[in-house]
């Protein structure tokens, strides 16, 4: 159908909000489960990296690092997805909503166990729990129609 | 039903109100197609809900303006094929939502 006639506020409304719910959707939804699961399990694993001595933080964060990226292309690929270097569908708002709670989480654990007896395996299982809920529970909510 | 009031607003839009863009379906493939590099036509599908018919009707009007480009590749020994805005596409689509904002009076479009 061609639109050939004025557009009113009201339609512009609409047309602006379906288009934001489209980018949602691209953002959020297609993702299989396993890759919340396997990504919030490498957050996890950079997290409990942080508190090992010497070079094995480094080694465990390289490493995680890369299988984090592979993880993220073949999550892509099953979803037929193929996003950009920068600037993906996801806005900054939801970048905070995703690993903004695990981030707390991690320099909160960070902390803690600076300051107080605190169980190293707290942070990374919370971590993992955070992130992994809010992607499935994200990827669930969008993929509504 | 159009007032007198909304012509003056479409016109207030000024340039990059783009009709070819503003139908339903072909804003939200748009939509669709602007934040990443490329989809799949079948996770396309998906995404919009709409029928194959269709979508493959928008996305014909779409390639004559030479707004999206089609590129087929063979996955897991299937073929698919792969949809992308072109620039001059990011450019109508990014002007069309400007003008929507600035039809609604919110200038960060």
């Amino acid at each position: 159908m061609e639109t050939n006639g004025p557009i009113g506020t009201g339609e512009a409304s609409v047309a602006l909000a379906s288009a934001e719910r489209t980018r949602a959707r691209v953002a959020w939804s297609g993702y299989p489960a396993w890759y919340w699961l396997t990504t919030g399990a490498g957050l996890g694993a950079l997290c409990y990296a942080a508190l090992l001595p010497g070079w094995w933080d480094l080694a465990i964060a390289a490493l995680t690092a890369v299988t984090l990226v592979i993880v993220t292309r073949a999550a892509n690929r099953a979803r037929g997805i193929r996003e950009r270097c920068q600037r993906g569908a996801m806005t900054l708002r939801d970048q905070v909503v995703l690993g903004g709670p695990a981030a707390l989480v991690m320099v909160a654990g960070a902390v803690a166990s600076k300051f107080a007896s605190w169980s190293s395996i707290v942070a990374p299982v919370l971590v993992f729990m955070v992130f992994a809920g809010t992607g499935l529970t994200m990827g669930a909510r969008a993929a509504r129609p | 039903m159009s007032t007198p009031h909304d012509t003056e607003l479409a016109t207030a839009a000024g340039d990059g109100f783009d009709h070819l863009i503003h139908a339903p379906a072909r804003l939200r493939i748009c939509a669709a197609l602007d934040p990443v590099r490329e989809i799949e036509f079948g996770a396309l599908l998906t995404l919009l809900g709409i029928s194959k018919s269709a979508l493959s009707k928008h996305i014909s009007v779409l390639a004559e303006a030479g707004y999206v480009t089609q590129r087929r590749a063979v996955r897991d020994t299937r073929q698919r094929v792969w949809l992308r805005l072109t620039d001059t596409g990011r450019s109508a689509y990014r002007g069309h939502v400007a003008a929507l904002h600035r039809i609604v009076g919110n200038t960060r479009g």
